[in-house]
């Protein structure tokens, strides 16, 4: 299997010496992110977002199906996570390595579990059709932080996509193409993201936020916490590393909350943005013009 | 783009104009252009075609970012391990181990040739390059047996990737007249307010910044960083290395 | 939303690989990564050669065997124009992700298990052209391909360059053609019904669009004004002028 490169002894050695004068190679303050850039596709649904050389692509996609038989109830909600050998060569298509298996985990702890999409708004008969939501989290290019970025994105794609309208006349159900009906945005209740602490030093006492890969590779230890503007906490994940002093981590938190807070509005801001540009062009009226023949 | 230096694509016809014709010496032909025989010169990449009559070679100049071992080039290698005879190194990410003899340093014998640990770097030319075997390395001139400048890296300092066209042209003799880069000679001159620092440049696209400051280390690599990606000229390396200057103060 | 009728490149989009190109077409966008050479693992070694791997991966689903199936193409059309042999036992990996293909909006798509469409092929072929470009990976020539449908209206024969997903349904047969820079017929691949005549009339009108020689003299001038008429891309022209931008911004200090 071609493993990932190891970073010299002398880059790991630096980047610990230039941390301890509260210095990154990039020039950066400790806890301040690389350029974030996020944008949308032509499609509904296609979110774009780099995050200094990191790039996440999130797709969300959604078709009619059969409710599971257990939760007739619901819609099915599913978040998908490949590493494909374009973030680097040492991902493999179909093997699962341990970044792809707990990125997946906390995206699914973060978006699925915190109920951010309202899933039983997607149930159309009970017990027979309703619709599956998917979305599709493409690695383009790896540079650390993954996990915020991957969140970002699919919190993104998902707020921006819109789904096939559907009408229940006389039991019957209906399901509009794009071209009968314009689509519908789904029922988003909040929008949780992702901040990621790396931790350096001997007992992790100098905190990171936004690690490049190479820093990733030195560092002794990771948390990260997912919560929405209001605060509210949807998970925290410190898998393992050495250990944390609870106080620091709680000092974390609180900056953590600012830097959703800032994604929150980069998110409505892009996507009034978004809307203001599908307006403008001649699509939406022409649309409008065909249903109301 | 001038006329003299034509763009070429891969698999198209060079104009014979342009082939340089010397009485004496055989015509050499550099990187990014093959032959086949009997007489047809073939681009294989897509560059500019540059000729030069005076040496009678011809090559395509691009820019790219794997390294391809070649025999002479100066290069920054990693150690990956020590074998019984000698230590397999990096010399980018994901291609196969390169080998350096135990004893291909300056003066070294069974008991005095130096221990390198894993992930050690060093600053070695390659001294075999073809594409059946895998590269050969050495720290010392085969025939002076001086080291001439090369070895084991040491001391405080970080290693920053770069194309390489830009490792290319931080290693010309005159890189501010030839390549366009001034940008080390203005952080450690004027406008860098005299920075005392040291580099080892490989043409394998790693550049080596060492100095007792980190805070110079930092300046200096994301200096090269930025002039290679953002493709500045002169006076754009001159306003980045002040506002690098005036940032890190 | 709208297509674009003519094609766009960028090149150095994703930072980290080796070489890296967007690509976009027909309402068709693929990003693609070239990794190499680097080294192959033993399953995949060659004594004598580069593997050269191709991988497909659709915007929202699964990969299935179709994409297999385009994989499979493309790998050996890119083995024939990639240098293979002057890197024996290395591998060339090639990562194509489409990130947008134009949708029909008068069907909903079941999309668990993606199926690419066949129109899509061109768009990969010319995305893992210029990534490999941008690579700087040794080649033998480049390519350019095109998409051509054969369509049936009120009884009289019609192609159709660069089909959208809606044509594709209506036409009787749709062929994905691409030749080398050397004029050579590189990959021809078709589905549906046709006939010979069919074939060669399809055939002329992708040279058409993939051969077209530089302008240069009257004779070019007569080309262009000929090719009017088929109303496709200049292909290869197309190549030229985005590698030579590429090229002058790489060597800005010459």
């Amino acid at each position: 299997m071609p493993r990932d490169a190891e970073p010299s002894l002398n880059e790991k050695q630096f980047v610990i010496t230039a941390l301890q004068e509260n210095l990154r190679l990039d020039g950066r303050e400790l806890d301040q992110y690389r350029p974030l850039e996020l944008s949308f596709g032509d499609q509904y649904g296609a979110a774009d977002v780099q995050l200094g050389k990191t790039r996440v692509l999130a797709k969300a996609t959604a078709e009619v199906t059969v409710p599971y038989t257990d939760r007739p109830l619901d819609g099915i909600f599913t978040i998908a996570t490949e590493l494909s050998p374009m973030a680097s060569p040492a991902f493999e298509v179909h093997r699962p390595t341990e970044t792809e298996v707990l990125l997946s985990r906390l995206l699914e702890k973060t978006v699925r579990r915190s109920g951010a999409l309202d899933t039983e708004s997607l149930c159309l008969v009970a017990g027979q059709k309703c619709w599956s939501v998917r979305v599709d989290v493409h690695v383009l290019s790896h540079d650390g932080n993954l996990i915020d970025a991957s969140c970002l994105a699919v919190v993104a794609a998902l707020r921006h996509f819109r789904k096939p309208d559907t009408s229940m006349d006389a039991g019957v159900l209906s399901v509009y193409t794009p071209a009968e009906r314009e689509p519908v945005p789904l029922s988003w209740l909040h929008s949780p993201f992702c901040v990621t602490w790396s931790f350096f030093g001997e007992e992790g006492e100098i905190a990171v936020l936004d690690a490049t890969w190479l820093e990733e590779q030195v560092r002794v230890g990771s948390c990260t916490v997912s919560l929405n503007k209001h605060g509210e906490i949807c998970q925290i994940a410190k898998l393992g590393g050495t250990p944390v002093d609870a106080v620091s981590l709680l000092q974390c938190t609180s900056v953590a909350l600012t830097k959703v807070k800032e994604f929150s509005g980069l998110l409505d801001r892009k996507l009034a943005e978004d809307l203001k540009r599908r307006d403008k062009g001649g699509f939406m009226s022409e649309l409008r013009a065909e249903n109301d023949r | 783009m001038s006329n003299d230096r034509p763009l070429v694509l891969p698999g198209e016809t060079i104009d014979l104009s342009l082939i340089p014709s010397h009485p004496k010496n055989p015509l050499r032909l550099g990187p990014g252009l093959r032959h086949i025989p009997p007489s047809d010169i073939v681009p294989t990449a897509a560059g500019e075609l540059i000729t030069n009559p005076v040496k009678n070679s011809m090559w395509v100049e691009y820019n790219s970012n794997r390294y391809i071992p070649s025999q002479n080039d100066i290069i920054l290698a990693q150690i990956l391990r020590s074998t019984s005879d000698f230590y397999l190194c990096s010399l980018a990410p994901h291609t196969p181990p390169a080998t350096l003899p135990h004893l291909a340093f300056e003066g070294a014998t069974k008991k005095t040739r130096p221990v390198l640990l894993p992930g050690q770097l060093v600053y070695a030319r390659v001294s075999l390059a073809n594409a059946h075997m895998d590269p050969e390395l050495e720290c010392v001139h085969a025939s002076t047996g001086k080291a001439d400048g090369l070895g084991p890296i040491t001391g405080t300092g970080c290693i920053f990737d770069v194309s390489l066209g830009f490792a290319r042209r931080l290693l010309m003799a005159r890189p501010a007249q030839d390549g366009g880069l001034a940008v080390l000679e203005m952080l450690g001159g004027e406008e860098g307010g005299g920075m005392a620092f040291e580099t080892a440049v490989g043409r394998n696209g790693r550049v080596w910044v060492g100095s007792a400051s980190a805070r110079t280390v930092v300046v200096v690599g994301r200096a090269l960083q930025e002039t290679d990606r953002g493709r500045l000229g002169v006076e754009g390396q001159r306003r980045l290395v002040k506002k690098l200057v005036r940032e890190m103060s | 939303m709208t297509a674009t009728t003519t094609p766009e490149a960028t090149f150095g989009v994703l930072p980290r690989a080796d070489g890296s190109a967007r690509y976009s077409h027909a309402g068709y966008t693929v990003t693609g990564s070239v990794n190499g050479p680097i080294e192959a693992q033993r399953r995949e070694e060659h004594a004598y050669e580069a593997h050269v791997d191709v991988v497909v991966r659709p915007a929202a689903g699964h990969g299935g065997t179709r994409e297999r199936h385009l994989e499979s193409v493309l790998q050996s059309s890119l083995a024939q124009i990639i240098l293979v042999k002057s890197f024996p036992r290395s591998l060339i990996q090639i990562v194509l992700q489409v990130e947008n293909s134009p949708e029909n909006d008068y069907v909903n798509t079941k999309l668990v298990q993606a199926s690419l469409n066949f129109g899509i092929m061109p768009a990969l072929m010319q995305t893992a052209v210029l990534a490999l470009l941008s690579a700087g990976v040794p080649m033998r020539a480049t390519a350019t391909g095109t998409a051509v449908a054969i369509m049936h209206q009120d009884g009289a024969k019609q192609t159709m360059v660069d089909p959208s997903p809606r044509d594709i349904e209506k036409a009787r047969s749709v062929h994905v053609l691409a030749f080398t820079s050397q004029d050579e017929l590189l990959l021809a691949e078709s589905e549906g019904d046709f006939t010979v005549k069919e074939w060669d009339l399809v055939y002329e009108t992708a040279r058409g669009i993939c051969c077209r020689s530089r302008p240069q003299a009257k004779e070019g001038m007569a080309m262009l004004l000929d090719d009017e008429s088929t109303g496709g891309p200049d292909m290869r022209q197309f190549l030229r002028s985005t590698m030579e931008s590429k090229v002058a911004a790489d060597l800005h200090w010459k």
